[in-house]
């Protein structure tokens, strides 16, 4: 009975820890799903999936960084390091709380690290993936 | 006899010594609180914030005219932050008022050095390293990481740990 109350108690904690954590990238993420509903008709909603999907992919417009995860690491959740050997903390929202929050500094990011490994911009819906993975993991 | 080899030993240990010091003085450097925060916050968000002192004017002009292609990447700064960025670096580099002719030492007046490994003063300071490769180290994983042996690198000072 303890261990059951135990149980529920730590569910609903890390239940509210997780919603506190997707609600602070809420307002980005709103932001790229109206921008994201314009740029295409059949726009459903973001996916984590599609979002690790993009993470994980290999681009052929930069030798030097031919994907996120060249610099970022395969795992989000670890810490990753630019070509200049500067430490990034960990893209993942559960290790850095406060990504994602910042709509300037998400914007800045997503123009050069677009252009550096996709050699364009990306659209609205590859950023919502890309936070939606983040905020998943 | 014993006491001439004592006498040489202790000489070459002396030699050694006053070498290691004057070695030592050579490559330190402090640029002390001069690096500009804009600058400690956005160029060294991706690298070692360089001092302005390392480069003449030319170069950072040059480089900062292509931040969008900055060595294989995209570094472009929104206006304000370039603006700020560009102000600090062109007043304090190698040859104005806040350099130091040393940095400037044997640079061509015709050249227009992108990277501070080009400066005749770095590749004179870091000879040893560079022969041994060090800068291609695990560790350290380009010359451009100035923080894995200057701890002090993030705030301008380069004072040998």
């Amino acid at each position: 009975m303890i261990q059951r109350i135990f149980l529920t108690v730590l569910l609903a904690v890390l239940g509210s820890a997780l919603a506190i954590a997707a609600g602070a990238q809420k307002p980005i993420l709103d932001g790229y799903a109206s921008q994201a509903k314009a740029e295409m008709s059949g726009f459903s909603g973001f996916s984590a999936e599609r979002g690790k999907v993009f993470f994980l992919a290999k681009h052929d417009a930069s030798a030097e960084t031919p994907s996120c995860a060249t610099c970022h690491t395969a795992d989000p959740t670890k810490s990753g390091q630019t070509r200049a050997g500067k430490e990034i903390s960990p893209m993942a929202v559960s290790k850095t709380p406060d990504r994602f929050t910042d709509s300037e500094k998400v914007e800045k990011w997503f123009q050069r690290n677009c252009q550096s490994v996709l050699g364009r911009a990306c659209t609205a819906q590859e950023k919502g993936d890309f936070i939606t993975f983040m905020a998943s993991i | 006899m014993k006491i001439l080899s004592k006498l040489l030993v202790a000489s070459a240990l002396l030699f050694a010594g006053a070498f290691s010091l004057i070695a030592v003085q050579d490559s330190a450097y402090s640029a002390g609180n001069a690096i500009d925060p804009t600058y400690q916050k956005e160029c060294g968000a991706c690298h070692t914030p360089f001092p302005a002192q390392f480069l003449p004017k030319r170069s950072w002009e040059r480089l900062l005219s292509g931040l969008d292609k900055h060595f294989g990447e995209d570094a472009a700064l929104p206006p304000k932050s370039l603006a700020s960025v560009k102000a600090y670096l062109e007043s304090h580099a190698a040859d104005t008022a806040m350099g130091s002719a040393r940095a400037m030492r044997d640079v061509p007046t015709t050249a227009t050095p992108l990277r501070i490994t080009e400066m005749p003063f770095w590749t004179r300071i870091h000879a040893r390293q560079i022969e041994r490769h060090a800068f291609s180290a695990s560790k350290i994983t380009s010359a451009a990481n100035c923080t894995a042996c200057h701890r002090g690198a993030v705030n301008g000072i380069y004072e040998d740990d």
